[in-house]
């Protein structure tokens, strides 16, 4: 089906337990994710939100697969963007792949519509994130630019 | 439109020493699966790829060279003949400097539609360039993975 679609591969000198950790609680999010953290109880069929730090919500959806430390899936919605919330629901999927002292992450997010702009805006959105993710869990300290929630944003 | 592959990662660096780590043998050989690249470094100088046991894995040219800031190869692949019939791809790096790191941006294009090499690297510059940030950011590379082509 025609659709978008962007995919995005690092590897990372971690446990596969640390990075599915730091992909999902607050207390690593609010670092290396410009302060948002996921509202969500991790299960099958539970609601998932993305909270941006001054309250509302960034994105919402679903958890479609939840399979500790390996894999989980979420349907995300944009919220606070018009021309993006109207797209509907995109999915996002993480994989994580041990090898030795390195994990394979491997983030999928997809659309079924061309063009998309919610897709459009996580492809410039996930690389920079995902390096401050690495450069958090490989060096104790995440990339000063995703510290925090852009002003204005 | 000729199949391309893209990659930006975000290292916690400067230019200059991006630029070495990618220019330079002993630097490439921690991150690139132990192969390095042979060239002058001036535009129109040949380039290659050199797996560690010497045989050339990729062939070519620098297109454009402007340090730090961006480089342009044109490149062939070398040791698979199916690969080799399918002519040239262009690479391009492109580095960036922003506040507290720098962004690198690879992109490797076919010259021609539907390019085989294309679909192939991109695993290979995940990991490559996943080990090229660890090396800069923590002094260790990361060790090779999954068997790179070759």
């Amino acid at each position: 089906m025609a659709g978008s679609k962007f995919v995005y591969v690092t590897f990372i000198r971690t446990t596969p337990e640390k990075l599915f950790d730091a992909l999902r609680k607050p207390e690593f999010t609010s670092i290396w994710w410009c302060e948002c953290w996921q509202d969500c109880d991790w299960k099958k069929g539970s609601s998932w939100k993305l909270m941006i730090p001054d309250g509302r919500v960034g994105d919402f959806g679903e958890v479609l697969e939840y399979d500790p430390p390996r894999r989980f899936a979420v349907t995300w919605q944009n919220e606070f963007k018009p021309e993006m919330k109207v797209e509907g629901a995109s999915r996002a999927t993480f994989e994580l792949e041990q090898m030795g002292d390195t994990v394979k992450l491997t983030v999928t997010h997809e659309i079924d519509r061309e063009n998309s702009r919610l897709i459009e805006g996580v492809s410039g959105g996930w690389p920079p994130l995902l390096a401050s993710l690495k450069s958090l869990l490989e060096t104790g300290d995440a990339l000063e630019m995703t510290k925090k929630w852009p002003k204005g944003a | 439109m000729n199949e391309s592959f893209v990659y930006v990662t975000y290292i916690r660096t400067t230019p200059e020493n991006l630029w070495n780590a990618l220019t330079h043998r002993e630097f490439n050989k921690k991150f690139w699966f132990g192969m390095h690249q042979e060239c002058d470094w001036k535009k129109g100088a040949p380039w290659k790829l050199v797996f560690s046991d010497g045989r050339v894995a990729d062939a070519g040219e620098v297109l454009e060279i402007e340090p730090p800031k961006s480089l342009v190869l044109r490149w062939r692949n070398e040791f698979d003949p199916e690969l080799n019939s399918e002519g040239y791809t262009q690479c391009r790096m492109t580095i960036e400097p922003e506040e507290g790191r720098v962004k690198l941006t690879v992109r490797h294009e076919g010259e021609k539609p539907g390019h085989k090499l294309i679909p192939k690297v991109s695993n290979g510059w995940a990991q490559v360039l996943s080990s090229l940030k660890s090396l800069l950011e923590t002094g260790e590379a990361l060790p090779r993975t999954e068997a790179a082509k070759g």
